[in-house]
């Protein structure tokens, strides 16, 4: 399998097979479009990307380098969230910060799997919780005047069960 | 006012130049605090608002209008069109009201596509008019159920909502043959359609509907004692394209109905004509000459059917999957034994109360290529002539799930427990009297039953 090098914002550089680095979109795009398949000294830079992402989205691309090609089904999708493996539970087992990161580098590099595993995981630290104890959860402040907090409950009461 | 409008035009913090340092240092300390504090809300920082949609993309109703109440700018995200391309309110089908609705609708705009009332019984013609205006891109509306509703609902959605492609008004008693003329008036693209139970709509409600949507691909009008004949005849003629069809209930229906069906519309694949008892064989010789695909039968209480019908069918539809054959009382061993070579992909097949089925016939249907592969259910209840012996047989169908054995009057605890050693996993449904003692031989005691002790 033909090794490529990927440097990350930070200048750390990463030797990855390609075959598992072209779970990124962007990646294979770039390799194939720059015709740099045949040529190992080539850098590719992710200026996006810091190192400790990376690695963590490299360990990610090799645990799933068998997995099918997701589907491009964005339209029908499901909006099922209990779907997360065991192993992508434990891998998404980070502080905010990461999460967040990790979701900006799927975007970038254009990972889908990794990008609806990470934003399940959001999506799921917000479920089943009270606006307030959202706000808690991610620190967000509460900058309603009372009269629109009023307003606000009022319109959303209905899905409550009374 | 909604908070939308509320959140957009909240003032964006301003930022004062001053050239005295003092005023510097202290701007400069504001700004730095606030940063501190903005560090914590970091999903706000971090992940730019198409990111934060996807991730509310996974979030469900209760849920969004949850975060619609934990600050300006995730009211305004919440509340995005985007998030409310689909919705199912029969979960809160007892709280939805028609401010709800109306609610719903300005949140939703053009980007609805497809919402679920079902069983929303208070909504009544005035919340979904304005559902109408506002969600002129609707596609999908299940109307299941709101009993409320008239055929003033049905203008309001044929005169806004022209892409709608699936429309069920199942169980909304007061729509009447208006209904279905306005829908073939403004929504020439429906596909779907669903009338169950409507009790006032009647053959000229769906002559009207087959002229002005001849893309109908699925028809469904369960117990709609007043279809007619005349009435699908209109359907097979106008729209070809059927591929579902269920008329169950639809008692009237005589055979000429279905041939005309079976002729014109040669892609059905679902066909119910359950307790429509005056077919006969000729609507399944006209099935099986015309359409092919068919794979799934519904004709439980068409008591006229013999083995003719299904011989006929046997040798065209392959394609066949299921089959509710119950209360098909003339049907003998020689249907199996046509099945079993003609359809390899039986799944599902109901034989209750075909009382002439024997175990030869199970026989025949166990050792054909469906029953090593697929056959999943079998219904044998209240078949009388059945023993242990099909047992047998049915170990051969290694895929069978769910067998129905109710009042089989001949088939044994033993038999069943056999059956089960080769099959662990199989589901039996079967019910045991409890033994009656033997009569007692002693003359011990003479049990009279206290109101004949008179005598």
């Amino acid at each position: 399998m033909p090794l490529i090098k990927l440097q990350s914002s930070d200048g750390e550089v990463f030797q990855v097979d390609f075959d598992i680095a072209k779970a990124s979109v962007t990646i294979k795009t770039m390799v194939e479009d720059l015709g740099l398949e045949d040529d190992d000294e080539e850098i590719v830079p992710l200026p996006n990307v810091n190192a400790g992402i990376l690695k963590k989205v490299i360990q990610w691309a090799t645990y799933h380098k068998d997995d099918p090609p997701p589907a491009d089904d964005d339209e029908g999708r499901e909006k099922r969230t209990d779907d997360i493996s065991s192993w992508d539970a434990d891998f998404l087992k980070v502080d905010q910060g990461t999460l967040f990161e990790l979701i900006l580098a799927a975007n970038y590099l254009d990972i889908k799997g990794l990008l609806d595993v990470t934003c399940k995981t959001v999506a799921n630290m917000i479920k089943g919780k009270t606006p307030e104890e959202i706000r808690k959860t991610f620190n967000i402040k509460n900058d309603f005047t009372a009269a629109e907090e009023d307003q606000v409950r009022k319109e959303n009461e209905w899905c409550e069960e009374k | 006012m909604t908070m939308e409008t509320l959140a957009r035009d909240a003032p964006s913090s301003m930022h004062h130049h001053n050239n005295s340092s003092v005023s510097n240092m202290k701007h400069n300390y504001v700004q730095l605090s606030k940063t501190c504090l903005d560090e914590d809300a970091q999903i706000n920082k971090k992940l730019p608002k198409e990111l934060l949609l996807r991730i509310f993309s996974y979030l469900d109703v209760v849920s969004l209008c949850r975060c619609a109440q934990v600050s300006r700018a995730w009211n305004v995200l919440a509340l995005d069109g985007s998030n409310w391309q689909k919705i199912d309110l029969f979960d809160f089908q007892t709280d939805v009201e028609g401010p709800v609705i109306e609610n719903i609708s300005r949140r939703c705009g053009g980007f609805l596509r497809q919402i679920s009332l079902r069983g929303c019984q208070s909504v009544g013609d005035g919340s979904l008019k304005t559902l109408a205006q506002c969600c002129n891109y609707i596609e999908y509306i299940n109307l299941n159920g709101c009993k409320r509703i008239t055929d003033s609902t049905s203008q309001s959605l044929s005169q806004y909502c022209k892409k709608l492609l699936s429309l069920d008004i199942g169980s909304c008693s007061i729509v009447s043959d208006l209904s279905l003329k306005a829908i073939s008036d403004g929504c020439p693209n429906l596909t779907s359609v669903n009338i169950s139970w409507c009790d006032g709509i009647t053959e000229n409600g769906v002559e009207a509907l087959a002229h002005g949507c001849p893309k109908l691909k699925s028809f469904i009008s369960k117990g709609c004692t007043r279809m007619t004949t005349r009435a699908i005849n209109c359907l097979a003629q106008h729209c070809v394209k059927l591929e579902v069809i269920n008329l169950h209930g639809c008692n009237n229906i005589e055979d000429e109905a279905v041939i005309k069906l079976a002729n014109n519309c040669n892609s059905l694949k679902y066909v119910c004509l359950a307790n429509c008892s005056l077919l006969t064989d000729n609507c399944l010789v006209a099935l099986a000459e015309q359409c092919y695909q068919l794979n799934t039968l519904e004709v439980a209480g068409c008591s006229q059917f013999t083995d003719i019908g299904f011989l006929a069918l046997s040798k065209t539809c392959h394609l066949m999957e299921k089959m509710d054959l119950e209360e098909c009382v003339f049907i003998t061993d020689s249907t199996l034994f046509h099945l079993a070579m003609g359809c390899p992909r039986l799944e599902y097949l109901s034989l209750s109360h075909c009382e002439l089925i024997t175990d030869e016939g199970i026989k025949h249907l166990s050792t054909s290529t469906c029953a090593s592969e697929h056959l999943a259910v079998l219904e044998l209840d209240n078949c009388p002539l059945i023993t242990d012996a099909s047992f047998d047989h049915l170990i051969n169908c290694h895929n069978l799930q769910r067998i129905m054995l109710y009042d089989c009057q001949l088939i044994t605890r033993n038999g069943i427990k056999r059956l089960r050693t080769h099959l662990p996993n199989i589901n039996v449904h079967a019910y045991f009297a409890p033994v009656t003692p033997p009569p007692s031989t002693g003359n011990s005691r003479k049990h009279y039953c206290r109101c004949c002790a008179i005598l």
